[in-house]
């Protein structure tokens, strides 16, 4: 993975504000990278994030297009902005047998982090989010002990921990 | 709201999504951002074409008054929370209805004059 930061100096706590169990998917049902982005952004839809999931699908895959947010070592952060998005948010999903994501490395995708959030014109929050789960994830044993949590609660902990490391 | 109008403010959404997208891929610090991320970000000729498909599926008055008010505001298109325009932070009194030849109506906010859309 690249360089993980933006900015030294936040130390905003955003993964322990944008961490929900009803934004979790503990297994995706889904195989291919397509429908895995329907499965999370539905996802959003059951907890009332948006009422328009078929718009923030278009938003995300159009991102998507634009390159693979698949970051390798089976990670990837698939984000967007879009008007029916009223709080920014996060979907995290697990997938024991990987996605192809399209990642740089070819590994497939095992931990799944979608973030999405409103156009406001000045957000650097949004970035710095998604800079955070980058960093919160870039060691193995961290990845590891995600994939292997029983419950949300020890995904929540472990993420948290990470970040603060 | 009948369907062509809910049609068209649809449209419309993508399209202020996309022009926020275009936005922060032609910005040099956020798309240096997401590479300094990881992230590969190319193919933003694909994502100018989809704009222009987007806005030839707009109603002419409605797309007119889009780039018009997009000059002035990030965000054109917003929703209204309870009573109160998201974009301006101010309730709304009556609703403003801008009507097309068709009979298609639209909701403004008579403060801000943003379009507005029902969550």
């Amino acid at each position: 993975m690249s360089p993980t930061t933006l900015s030294p100096t936040v130390e905003i706590p955003l993964l322990r504000q944008h961490l929900r169990k009803a934004l979790f998917i503990s297994e995706l049902r889904s195989k291919r990278k397509s429908s895995v982005l329907e499965e999370m952004v539905a996802v959003l839809a059951t907890a009332d994030v948006t009422r328009h999931p078929e718009g923030v699908l278009d938003a995300v895959r159009r991102r998507e297009a634009l390159g693979s947010t698949g970051l390798g070592k089976g990670i990837a952060v698939p984000h967007a902005r879009s008007t029916l998005i009223t709080e920014r948010s996060m979907v995290i999903a697990r997938s024991s047998k990987g996605i192809d994501f399209g990642s740089p490395d070819g590994i497939p995708t095992n931990l799944c982090f979608l973030i999405v959030a409103p156009p406001l014109e000045k957000d650097p929050v949004y970035l710095n989010l998604v800079a955070e789960i980058v960093r919160a994830v870039r060691l193995a044993k961290t990845r590891q002990r995600i994939l292997e949590a029983p419950d949300f609660g020890t995904v929540r902990r472990t993420l948290i921990e990470a970040a603060n490391e | 709201m009948n369907d062509t109008t809910a049609e068209s403010l649809d449209t419309l959404i993508q399209l202020q999504d996309v022009d926020c997208l275009l936005r922060e891929m032609r910005d040099p610090e956020m798309s240096s951002q997401e590479e300094k991320l990881g992230f590969a970000v190319e193919g933003i000729s694909n994502l100018e074409r989809t704009r222009e498909r987007l806005a030839s599926q707009v109603e002419d008055r409605l797309l007119q008054t889009y780039e018009r008010m997009s000059r002035r505001f990030f965000r054109v298109i917003v929703p209204v929370n309870g009573r109160v325009c998201s974009g301006c932070r101010i309730s709304l009194p009556t609703n403003s209805i801008g009507r097309n030849s068709e009979g298609a109506t639209y909701e403004f906010c008579e403060n801000c004059g943003r379009i507005l859309y029902r969550r």
